[in-house]
């Protein structure tokens, strides 16, 4: 039989309550720089097992995958060794397939995205690299398709990223062609599977044809120039002297699972990395 | 609670932290997969006080607060409340039931994705319109079923007795 409920909870259960509630308050009110140091501690101190648990967890089901992905590319290309012509179109998506590992010039310490299961997961994440492999703040963090977002805390062996969708977040864009220039901000929901990004301020007689390519400027010294940012699919307003631009990005911040950091300071201009037409010769 | 008993009861809530940070990212999509160190908090509040619910919710939401800090604060509010709410509910609805008890799993996955959005002020428009009638129903009823299971595989384990609390 269950308590009654007159009865089952006591002025001592209202005040931890109500305490709970009150330095959850004060926990939110928390400026960053009080705020980042305790939450650093915690995943330092508390926290520190489980990530290296769901970072092992991650390195093996990368492993696991890796290994199926080898077994079966082996065994595609033993079929495909009947058939020159297979052969070679399988040789020419397997180098695809691993082409922005070959392209990328610039150092890199590859990490595993470490997901939450919360609503705001998507606008910063833990990824499984810290100072000892060398990551910095402000670093860059892509994936093959483009940008995920900036380191935003370093620590021993995991790092804080804030996204594209963190609601703090800006970049300068431009277009692939470098023809059209505007900063890049988070915009809202496109729908039960992605968010969106703005490219305001760009000059009302340029127009960006829908299906153009934004990548970072280089401007501003964060982000190096040349990475994919998205596509814009539309406009999200305009005025008297200016249009805003909605872009789909390149990186869903929710589903992505791996990812690299760009530790290196000045990488210079990355188009050729991740856009194989854009006139570099690849190796 | 005998001896025996609470070291069983505590042996699945840490089995399910332990699943939360190893085998949540293989069910797929992350927003849909099982909240399991939510479910660890709502069976806990099954046999704890009200009070005792709203802390262990505030220290479960402070950990997650620490791991998304971009709603810091937010969690521990939301896991607060629900720990304390689910520790009522548990009261009015008779818990035996399994039904119930998927029931106010998936309720509280929802509510705690509510608070927690709401709190944080970072969603908001059809952003959270979305989350709230899409993602968060999705990853209630995921996180239902899993509780479910683990109330009928555990179920001589976590023996659902309030007047012993």
């Amino acid at each position: 039989m269950a308590l009654g409920a007159d009865r089952y909870a006591t002025r001592g259960d209202t005040l931890v309550f109500l305490s709970s509630l009150a330095l959850s308050l004060v926990a939110m009110s928390l400026p960053p720089a009080i705020r980042d140091p305790i939450a650093s501690g915690l995943r330092r101190s508390v926290l520190w097992p489980f990530l290296q648990l769901q970072a092992q967890s991650e390195e093996l089901r990368t492993s696991r995958a890796r290994f199926v992905q080898v077994t079966a590319e082996r065994d595609s290309a033993a079929l495909a060794a009947a058939f020159l012509g297979e052969l070679r179109a399988e040789n020419a998506r397997l180098r695809e397939l691993l082409g922005l590992r070959a392209r990328l010039g610039t150092r890199f310490v590859p990490a595993e995205v470490l997901h939450q299961a919360t609503p705001t997961d998507p606008l910063t994440v833990v990824i499984s690299a810290g100072k000892r492999q060398g990551v910095r703040q402000l670093a860059p963090v892509v994936a093959p398709e483009g940008l995920l977002g900036i380191v935003s805390v370093t620590e021993g062996s995991t790092s804080l990223v804030a996204t594209w969708a963190h609601p703090e977040f800006r970049a300068s864009g431009m277009a692939s062609d470098g023809s059209v220039f505007g900063i890049l901000s988070p915009h809202g929901a496109a729908g039960p599977g992605g968010w969106l990004l703005e490219l305001d301020g760009v000059p009302y007689r340029q127009r960006v044809p829908f299906g153009t390519v934004i990548l970072t400027s280089g401007l501003g010294g964060v982000l190096p120039r040349g990475i994919p940012v998205g596509t814009v699919i539309g406009v999200a307003g305009e005025n008297e002297w200016e249009r805003t631009y909605l872009v789909r990005p390149a990186v869903p911040p929710g589903a992505v699972t791996h990812v690299m950091v760009l530790v290196e300071p000045d990488a210079g201009d990355l188009r050729s990395v991740f856009l194989p037409d854009s006139g570099s010769p690849r190796p | 609670m005998r001896r025996g008993d609470a070291l069983r009861f505590w042996g699945v809530l840490g089995l399910l932290v332990v699943l939360q940070f190893s085998v949540r990212s293989r069910f797929g999509n992350e927003r849909v997969a099982p909240d399991f160190l939510l479910l660890a908090l709502l069976i806990y509040t099954i046999r704890a006080r009200p009070g005792a619910s709203a802390a262990v919710g505030f220290i479960v939401g402070l950990m997650g607060d620490a791991l998304t800090p971009a709603s810091f604060g937010a969690g521990a509010l939301a896991h607060a409340i629900v720990g304390y709410v689910s520790s009522w509910a548990k009261v009015l609805f008779f818990a035996e039931n399994l039904l119930v008890n998927g029931g106010l799993f998936f309720a509280g996955t929802w509510l705690r994705n509510l608070i927690l959005a709401v709190a944080s002020g970072k969603l908001a428009g059809p952003q959270l319109g979305w989350e709230l009638l899409v993602w968060s129903p999705l990853e209630g009823l995921t996180t239902a079923a899993a509780g479910v299971l683990v109330l009928m595989v555990f179920r001589q384990w976590l023996a659902i007795r309030l007047e012993e609390s």
